[in-house]
């Protein structure tokens, strides 16, 4: 089977580094056709250097990537002709409607123009901007603007997008209407490879992912798959009734607002369980969340910013 | 991408950067108007008209390369703020149609400039018609020097206010020190060397020989401008077609 996108041993430390960090260091992904493929990790972890590689923006300094089987460096006119991406911190041209910024860029692609008028419409539809049709992006909200990007770029014909960060600013609402073009996109075979730090968007929306740290690549595979590879797969909140002396022995405790949080395996998760309800404590039982999984394999929160460095990185080159 | 593919993506990017634009703001009309119009003024009121010639001439050449020049700003604020070069080079359309649709759409903002120094080339009976091949021929490598330069420049600008810095000082090398608005035989001899180095002089030479002093350029002498002309002009499309940042490295 063709790989929609594929790393191997990829690298790259961007040209004005002063301290020779690596934004990325020796990934290798294999990212298969259709569905979506999530690529989470903190700011400034290497996501963005990995998308602008694979969507033929920027040069790799080391390794090689492939694009439907189609190398980067070298295919990229070939690739080009395939893929369509919303960059991280893109806006739409504010002189344009909302219509014309959906309309033009798939004129641009070279659609015709009956085409393009449809796909503009039904985009519109599916992302709820139809009352926005004529308005000028100068007059809208950041959270709209971004959403007429994602409309643009899914209303595309591309096999492969990618979506970099695609529901920054968006209000609940809105991400979930993101995430339903999203999916239909998927459905349509499309490969969408998205980048969140959004780790609710990244578990309703992946089939795959990869959770990338310092530009490395720490955890691969299907949110299940992540889940099994773990310590501590299950998460038990327990209010009341039990000390903590009694917890430890299950697995990682941590004290919570007026209880306790229990990270253990299965089994250990069920006897905590029981043992807590026999003694009418409260109590919440459930696998791990990509959350917790994130934060047992970095050790930090992914909202913990101390991704400077390699940002300042990103953002110099 | 075939021919027609590429045609569809060349009108709408001279739609979106030209056309539409407009419509939201029609003063941009007048932008590259200004100071061709200015300098002309000037040029008039301190030559009491005896210069007028020069500043129409002037004008036109100034004009052209101002909508190749422009660019820079275009293309460094899409790039940088808006991230629209990412967008384009992640789809279809290949940098050359990119460029010439940039280039395209800025010459519809230089429409009103060109027509109202055409207007006033015919007016005052500079136009005859080998003057009127000649003018065409220097304005469209004068555009494409240009445009070739901005958009080379465009690619390596980290900020869009380092485009203000380099506009002046462009404006400055191919348009105040050359001789565009005047006879280059009025510089004092080190200008008139500096100058040689400037395509423009090699452009206003070509055009006010034929337009203003009518056959008193040599055969010789066109050939050398019009070599020099083409030969910067051609340098400048493989800079930018080798060295231009498209992909980032």
């Amino acid at each position: 089977m063709t790989l929609a996108i594929e790393a191997d041993h990829l690298g790259k430390v961007y040209p004005h580094s002063a301290s020779g960090v690596a934004a990325l260091s020796d990934v290798s992904l294999a990212v298969p056709t259709g569905g979506v493929y999530g690529l989470i990790g903190r700011n400034g972890a290497g996501k963005t250097t990995f998308i602008r590689i694979a969507a033929t923006q920027l040069t790799p300094t080391s390794g090689t990537a492939r694009v439907l089987g189609l190398d980067v460096q070298g295919d990229e006119r070939a690739i080009r002709a395939r893929i369509a991406c919303v960059p991280q911190e893109s806006r739409p041209l504010y002189f344009l409607r909302t219509e014309e910024v959906v309309y033009l860029y798939l004129k641009m692609r070279g659609l015709p123009s009956a085409d393009a008028r449809r796909r503009t419409k039904e985009a519109l539809d599916e992302l709820s901007l139809t009352e926005h049709r004529t308005r000028l992006v100068s007059r809208l909200s950041g959270g709209t603007r971004r959403r007429v990007l994602c409309a643009m770029v899914l209303a595309s014909d591309a096999d492969v997008m990618f979506l970099d960060e695609p529901t920054t600013g968006l209000d609940p609402l809105a991400r979930r209407e993101v995430w339903q073009a999203i999916r239909r996109a998927s459905r349509e075979h499309r490969t969408i490879l998205l980048t969140t730090h959004y780790l609710d968007e990244a578990e309703a929306l992946s089939g795959r992912l990869a959770l990338v740290e310092r530009g490395r690549v720490v955890l691969e595979g299907s949110p299940a798959d992540l889940r099994a590879r773990i310590r501590h797969p299950y998460r038990v909140t327990i209010r009341g009734a039990i000390p903590r002396s009694e917890l430890d022995g299950f697995g990682d405790v941590s004290e919570i607002e007026g209880g306790f949080l229990v990270f253990a395996q299965e089994e250990a998760a069920r006897e905590l369980a029981r043992r807590a309800l026999e003694r009418g404590a409260k109590l919440s039982m459930g696998p791990v969340s990509l959350e917790d999984i994130f934060l047992e394999v970095v050790g930090r929160a992914i909202d913990d910013d101390n991704g400077a460095e390699e940002k300042a990185l990103e953002e110099s080159a | 991408m075939s021919e027609r593919h590429r045609l569809r993506s060349l009108f709408s990017l001279v739609l979106l950067n030209g056309l539409i634009p407009i419509r939201t703001q029609p003063l941009y009309l007048v932008n590259l108007l200004a100071s061709p119009l200015s300098f002309l003024f000037f040029i008039d009121v301190i030559s009491k008209g005896t210069l007028i010639s020069y500043g129409i001439t002037g004008g036109l050449i100034l004009t052209m390369l101002s909508a190749g020049t422009g660019l820079q700003t275009d293309l460094t604020h899409y790039r940088h703020d808006l991230k629209f070069q990412d967008v384009v080079v992640a789809s279809p359309v290949e940098a050359p149609v990119y460029v010439a649709g940039m280039a395209l759409s800025e010459l519809v903002y230089s429409l009103p400039g060109i027509a109202v120094f055409v207007a006033l080339f015919i007016a005052n009976g500079l136009a005859t018609p080998e003057a009127a091949l000649v003018v065409a021929g220097v304005l469209v490598l004068v555009w494409g020097f240009a445009t070739a330069l901005a958009f080379t420049l465009a690619t390596y600008f980290e900020d869009v206010r380092e485009t203000f810095m380099f506009s002046p000082l462009i404006s400055l090398l191919l348009t105040v020190l050359p001789p565009v608005y005047y006879p280059l035989a009025y510089l004092p001899a080190w200008a008139q060397l500096v100058a040689r180095f400037s395509p423009t002089t090699y452009a206003a030479n070509l055009v006010q020989g034929v337009a203003i002093h009518g056959q008193s350029i040599s055969p010789a002498a066109a050939a050398l401008d019009w070599g020099v002309l083409g030969a910067v002009t051609a340098a400048l499309f493989l800079v930018a077609a080798f060295k231009a940042r498209w992909k980032e490295p």
